[in-house]
């Protein structure tokens, strides 16, 4: 659209772009988050409501009370935000001072460990999750805490180093330069000056690797066994084990949601902020 | 103390820093992810049957039992690179054009962006539960709102082609916010004068795309696709939960048919020799689209 038929547009039609722009807008909008508003429909439903979907205007919140009723269930929850907070600190503790090495030195080092992070980033979850569960065995860490935890570390570990790589090519070193002279040993200087100007990223790390590690499915479903069930697993299993009971199964959903939206819904900025490649 | 020595001339203060540095994260990689590869590789070489595992040497009898399996060759590997390509591409471009359409401020902006961002949160399985029941056949909302149009609702997750195009939306659905939230990241890192330069000019929108924001954006978008071309090729969890390889395993994906070998057929060593396949040529690729990344941040 040239100049002039902008002109003649906006003269007969006044803001029948911005309307046409808001309409498509609006329909992207419906047609993401209707799954989503659908689940929580299905949640609210009585059991016998949810096979009438077009019918009646029954609306409780039993499931929901019978997914607090159900032990298992709770267990789930809590084991899942568990590992997923843990996960979370820890993969920032050792992800930073590894992007930290990546970005501030060069040489044989630094450029090996790159290839080792790309390499192992490319290679499929199955192929080191299946052996490890008879590793996990071994060790005696099959179906515990940490177990689970470790592994929910390692898995960040490649992609966050890039990720924190990147964020501090994108700080000038002559901060950490400047503390050097002044005194400060290396430690200081990584410590002191470059981990606080990295905050912004820090933070966009943590919500990734929170939604992760809460979200994961693979991990958990070859190493835990009865001792430790989380979330995904729960549900997945629930799907074949209560078949048909899909407002229970919708109440779980929602109830999983939950924490994860309030995280993206206060984390979005710090994830825009802090994430450039 | 002769170690400590040897340490101390080997490697200087730098390299001692340096190493000290990745030193937690090597030591987590090789316990967590290494000795499990080599684990495996070793095991792809035996006769390891969960419920007999024997544990003999047989060279390469299971790989090549993987690569003569029919249903690896006609079904697994095209689906595996079918569903890659075609997740990627719908929504790098859903995803871009998402990013475009943020990046100019709108009264409701930020509403917008929390609800394009809504699957961002959403683990694979529960979406792929949640489809599921939007699927089911009988009770679907989308077979209801089918025949309340005067179509006909359809079995979707029992014909081969309908329960696929249902995996790859939900990929699209779960995974193009992701290349909004990362596009519109590298947009609003842009410089601005060029685009000031071009308003001031009277570049029409689709020239500035064209000539400007597109190439100005091609090394974030060439990250993007290699990072998520890598993570679709391993796709597992939506899978699933939404079709479990079925119908009669015609929708398996590389990392479904590796863990079904291991797991539920209990032959640990077959579905080794897959992961380690899946391994290898994933390697291939990612080391090609390495190589392109490289190329453009040369030329950039």
């Amino acid at each position: 659209m040239n100049t002039l038929q902008r002109r003649f547009f906006d003269f007969f039609a006044p803001g029948a772009r911005r309307i046409s722009f808001g309409l498509a807008l609006s329909v992207v909008c419906f047609l993401f988050a209707f799954p989503v508003l659908w689940l929580i429909l299905t949640s609210l439903r009585p059991q016998s409501g949810v096979y009438y979907v077009y019918r009646g205007l029954d609306f409780t919140l039993d499931s929901f009370a019978q997914v607090f009723a159900n032990e298992r269930l709770v267990q789930a929850f809590f084991n899942s935000s568990v590992i997923a907070t843990a996960a979370t600190i820890f993969s920032i503790l050792v992800t930073v001072s590894s992007g930290y090495m990546l970005s501030r030195f060069r040489g044989p080092i630094a450029s090996s460990w790159f290839g080792v992070i790309y390499a192992l980033r490319c290679v499929p979850f199955v192929t080191w999750v299946l052996p490890l569960y008879f590793v996990e065995q071994r060790w005696g860490l099959y179906d515990s805490y940490l177990g689970l935890l470790l592994p929910h570390i390692a898995v960040h570990i490649c992609f966050f180093s890039w990720l924190m790589k990147g964020f501090f090519d994108g700080i000038d070193p002559s901060m950490e330069q400047a503390a050097l002279i002044d005194g400060c040993t290396r430690w200081g200087a990584f410590l002191r000056v470059a981990v606080p100007s990295a905050m912004p990223a820090i933070s966009a790390l943590a919500v990734l690797s929170w939604l992760f590690s809460w979200n994961e499915f693979l991990f958990a479903l070859i190493l835990t066994g009865q001792h430790t069930p989380v979330i995904t697993v729960v549900m997945a299993q629930f799907v074949s084990e209560m078949g048909m009971q899909w407002n229970l199964m919708a109440a779980t959903a929602v109830l999983a949601l939950v924490p994860a939206f309030l995280l993206t819904l206060f984390g979005q900025k710090y994830v825009i902020r802090g994430l450039k490649i | 103390m002769k170690l400590r020595n040897t340490w101390r001339n080997v490697f200087g203060e730098q390299q001692r820093f340096m190493l000290m540095l990745i030193a937690p994260a090597v030591t987590l990689l090789i316990l967590f992810q290494a000795i499990p590869i080599f684990v495996g590789g070793s095991a792809s070489f035996r006769d390891w049957m969960l419920y007999n595992p024997k544990k003999t040497w047989v060279g390469f009898s299971q790989y090549a039992s993987v690569l003569t399996d029919p249903a690896f060759l006609q079904i697994v590997l095209p689906n595996t690179f079918v569903f890659m390509f075609s997740s990627v591409a719908i929504s790098l471009v859903i995803g871009l054009a998402l990013a475009l359409a943020l990046n100019r401020p709108f009264r409701g902006q930020k509403l917008v962006q929390t609800i394009l961002l809504l699957p961002l949160m959403v683990a694979p399985v529960i979406a792929a539960i949640m489809v599921r029941w939007m699927f089911n056949d009988e009770f679907g909302i989308v077979n209801v709102v089918l025949e309340a149009l005067g179509g006909e609702g359809q079995p979707w997750l029992v014909q081969r082609w309908s329960a696929f195009s249902v995996i790859v939306l939900t990929d699209v659905w779960l995974w193009t916010p992701w290349f909004t939230l990362l596009l519109l990241a590298g947009l609003q890192s842009l410089p601005k004068e060029p685009f000031e330069a071009a308003a001031i000019d009277g570049t029409t929108a689709w020239r500035v795309f064209r000539y400007l924001t597109l190439p100005m954006l091609r090394p974030v978008i060439i990250v993007c696709i290699v990072i998520r071309s890598i993570d679709a090729f391993r796709t597992f969890d939506t899978v699933w939960a939404l079709t479990g390889g079925g119908p009669a395993r015609e929708t398996e994906l590389l990392s479904i048919y590796a863990y079904e070998n291991a797991f539920v057929f209990l032959d640990f060593a077959k579905g080794s020799a897959a992961a380690i396949i899946g391994a290898l040529i994933i390697l291939v690729v990612g080391l090609a689209l390495y190589r392109i990344l490289d190329h453009v941040r040369k030329m950039s």
